[in-house]
């Protein structure tokens, strides 16, 4: 059904993964093998039937438009509204260039204006999850709260893992107390997933406030700051979630599709997830191929051995060669009696014969986009 | 008013009686082929990369699914605004009202469709075939010998010509006498259906053709002959490369199987002449530990984990663990239980086949599934069919749901 009430606002922001996000925006960057870490959202989105999505963009923006066009695999090819991407407005900046989310929201402040919709889904973050967000939407009317923000009890992490979030800290009512933005020792395990849903208008006073002040960011200058005097609630997500921002995290979430609840959990828990399509063949297996516990997508050539891996479509692996524990992106190529182990292939390598590269599992060894070794 | 220079026509109405229950449900041209597509992506890919950019497509038995399939044209960017492609059924009108009686009757009916476009040309395909070509092509030629009709052929071997409407024809490639399934070919040239007619003679044609009574109809039949008789310029245009068609369930398995042989006969990862397809937007395909996979092609969304050797797997298949398929066709969305043994099949969609169950390993004289359209041993698992835990299934069946 399509929810004509609410809009939503996904941020492009700025966490880097050198050198996977030289060339690209992080939300851009590819997953799950035929995926790119903005289909989650755009697809969630998409699901709950909101037809008015806007894509700010802060730089590298090239690719997410690539990717997104006209909105099409999601359905969001529209006459009304659909799928924009909006790229940075410099005479709405503070300063000329970009220092915040507020400076992206208030380059924005055209396209929220003559957009009708009453509420906004406001997406700063880059997880992946695969949220019901018409659901969320009803809580938030319902709890008549000014701010909804969807947040996932990270119990069991590690405390250096719980610093790379925003951490609430939630009365019983699930009222927000406090906000502490990327602790180094975190008081709570609750991790805020960067998803807010407000009024439209609610937002517009918010970003027009801060850029008057010259403030920069959403959740220190904003939420932080006014959380006595707004109703800021949250609502628990209970499935599969992980903010992607370092290589680490970046590794460990890909590595984590081959892990069947987490797949079927991000796969096929309420919204179907779309990505651009490239009409690539079936992948061929050749007659000495070897391939184990892997996630295969499409166009890809396999004779050698791929044992604990990603490939992304188009991945060339030829005889004799030996990748295991890696992710590998589109087009690249492995020649014969490779041996590769904990590596992160931007697209288009191309390792020739007989070389060997090893990462670690704490430490991958990522290379980027188009090299030759 | 719009002028298309060609604008293509794809007969797609047939109903395949010769595949089976693979055609009890849906029109020949949408059976399943080659791990993700279907018959129809081969001529509508071909006419995108050709640019033609209006395609009709005629259709009469079990419409729904490939008119579901076709939509708006999008996966074969032929969701234009002028032009596109149009599915094209039977309809009433104010005088007449009748289904497509032959190849040249379904045309005749969709004079109007073409009339809206002004063609200088139009391009005649049939919706069951498996070929890459370049219609762009055989239309400069068509053009530059100023011919009535250009119609493509290719060099079948001689002891099979006798299967196929043979063109005789003189050193320019002239045809000079058409023969349907003659006993003693004179020439080796067969037709594939292909035709390209200047608009105004197709026209003229048809019109006269369906004033016969007695025609029946029938390009091959009635149109070609005839215009041969009148001393028409006719054309041959040789086409060398890959041609299957895949009217039997014998040649539908044969073709799929070109595609994993060593080197395939066919190759599907072209990139500049990619098939599209409607995609099923289905996650990457998971390959389990216990799997072992050579010789095959698999797509999105499978879950494998068993071994697989010389088959197509389509997408959404499940292979459980300690199972073997062997020289097999899966299409979308079959689910094959553990330690199951598949040789020589053609498993329908969504089929389920049960665990430990036995599908064409060993032949039997009291096989309650025989069917006499499974030649060579081949086994035919229709569409949602179930097959039992532990059941046997012998050479040469046909199972229906």
């Amino acid at each position: 059904m399509r929810r004509d009430d609410t809009m939503g606002i996904i941020l492009a922001n700025n966490d880097r993964i050198p050198p996977i996000t030289d060339i690209r925006a992080n939300l851009a960057l590819p997953i799950a093998g035929r995926y790119r870490i903005i289909d989650f959202v755009i697809s969630c989105m998409a699901g709950a039937g909101i037809t008015n999505i806007g894509v700010a963009t802060e730089s590298n923006y090239s690719s997410l438009m690539d990717h997104i066009k006209s909105g099409k695999p999601w359905d969001l090819d529209r006459k009304n509204w659909g799928l924009n991407i909006l790229p940075p407005n410099v005479e709405k900046m503070t300063s000329g260039t970009i220092k915040g989310d507020i400076d992206m929201l208030s380059g924005i402040s055209d396209f929220l204006q003559r957009s009708p919709q009453t509420y906004v889904i406001l997406s700063l973050g880059n997880s992946i999850y695969n949220v019901d967000f018409a659901e969320l939407i009803e809580k938030h009317i319902e709890s008549q709260a000014d701010i909804t923000v969807l947040y996932k009890d990270m119990k069991g992490n590690d405390e250096r893992e719980l610093s790379r979030f925003t951490m609430l800290e939630l009365a019983d009512d699930n009222r927000v107390v406090d906000i502490e933005v990327k602790p180094y020792y975190p008081k709570t395990t609750m991790a805020s997933m960067d998803i807010y849903v407000m009024e439209k208008a609610l937002l517009e006073s918010i970003i027009d406030e801060c850029s008057a002040r010259g403030d920069r960011d959403f959740v220190k200058d904003a939420l932080v700051k006014k959380m006595s005097g707004l109703m800021i609630y949250g609502y628990e997500y209970t499935g599969y979630t992980d903010k992607i921002d370092t290589l680490a995290s970046y590794y460990r979430n890909n590595m984590n599709f081959l892990n069947k609840e987490i797949r079927e959990d991000l796969f096929t828990r309420k919204c179907q997830i779309y990505t651009k399509t490239k009409d690539q063949s079936p992948t061929k297996y050749g007659d000495s191929a070897v391939v184990k516990n892997s996630f295969v997508s499409d166009g890809c050539t396999i004779e050698g051995t791929v044992i604990n891996c990603i490939l992304s479509r188009g991945v060339k692996v030829a005889k004799g060669a030996v990748i295991e524990n890696s992710i590998i992106m589109q087009d690249s190529v492995i020649e014969e009696d490779v041996e590769l182990s904990h590596v992160v292939f931007d697209k288009e390598v191309h390792i020739t014969k007989g070389r060997k590269l090893i990462g670690q599992d704490s430490y991958p060894l990522a290379i980027s986009k188009g090299k030759k070794i | 008013m719009i002028s298309k220079n060609c604008v293509a026509m794809i007969l797609a109405g047939g109903q395949g009686s010769r595949l089976g229950a693979l055609t009890k449900n849906v029109a020949k041209p949408a059976v399943p082929f080659g791990g993700k597509y279907r018959i129809i992506d081969f001529p509508l890919s071909n006419c995108v990369h050709s640019g033609i950019d209006t395609v009709g497509v005629l259709t009469q038995y079990q419409p729904l699914e490939l008119n579901r399939y076709i939509g708006n044209g999008s996966p074969w960017d032929l969701d234009r605004s002028h032009g596109g492609a149009y599915v094209l059924p039977p309809y009433q009108s104010a005088k007449a009202g009748e289904w497509y009686k032959g190849t040249a009757n379904a045309i005749y009916q969709n004079l109007g469709f073409l009339e809206g476009f002004n063609p200088e040309n139009v391009l005649i395909l049939s919706g069951d075939h498996i070929y890459k070509m370049h219609y762009g092509e055989m239309l400069k030629a068509h053009n530059e010998s100023d011919a009535a009709v250009t119609i493509a052929v290719m060099p079948v071997p001689w002891e099979e010509a006798s299967r196929f409407g043979i063109m005789n024809v003189d050193e320019n490639g002239t045809i000079t006498e058409f023969e349907e399934k003659p006993a003693e070919p004179k020439s080796n040239l067969a037709s594939m259906g292909i035709y390209i007619f200047k608009y105004d003679v197709l026209k003229k044609y048809l019109e006269a053709d369906e004033r016969d009574p007695k025609s029946s109809n029938d390009f091959g039949k009635n149109i070609i002959p005839t215009m041969l008789e009148n001393g028409e310029k006719m054309v041959s245009f040789r086409f060398e490369g890959y041609w299957k068609d895949v009217g039997t369930i014998q040649s539908l398995w044969e073709a799929n199987m070109d595609l994993v042989d060593e080197p395939p006969k066919f190759d599907l990862a072209d990139r500049k002449w990619r098939i599209y397809s409607r995609n099923m937007a289905l996650a990457p395909h998971y390959v389990g530990t216990n799997a072992k996979i050579t010789n095959s092609t698999v797509t999105e969304g499978c879950f494998i984990d068993g071994e697989i050797n010389h088959s197509v797997i389509f997408g959404g298949v499940e292979l459980g663990e300690g199972s073997v398929v062997n020289n097999s066709v899966i299409m979308p969305g079959a689910k094959i239980g553990k330690n199951v043994v598949v040789e020589k099949a053609v498993i329908g969609v969504n089929a389920v086949i049960g665990d430990g169950a036995k599908v064409g390993v060993n032949s039997s004289d009291d096989n309650k599934y025989a069917s006499k359209l499974c030649s060579h041993d081949l086994v035919l698992i229709e569409g949602g069919a179930e097959v039992k835990v532990g059941e046997e299934i012998f050479k040469g069946s046909m199972v229906e749901a």
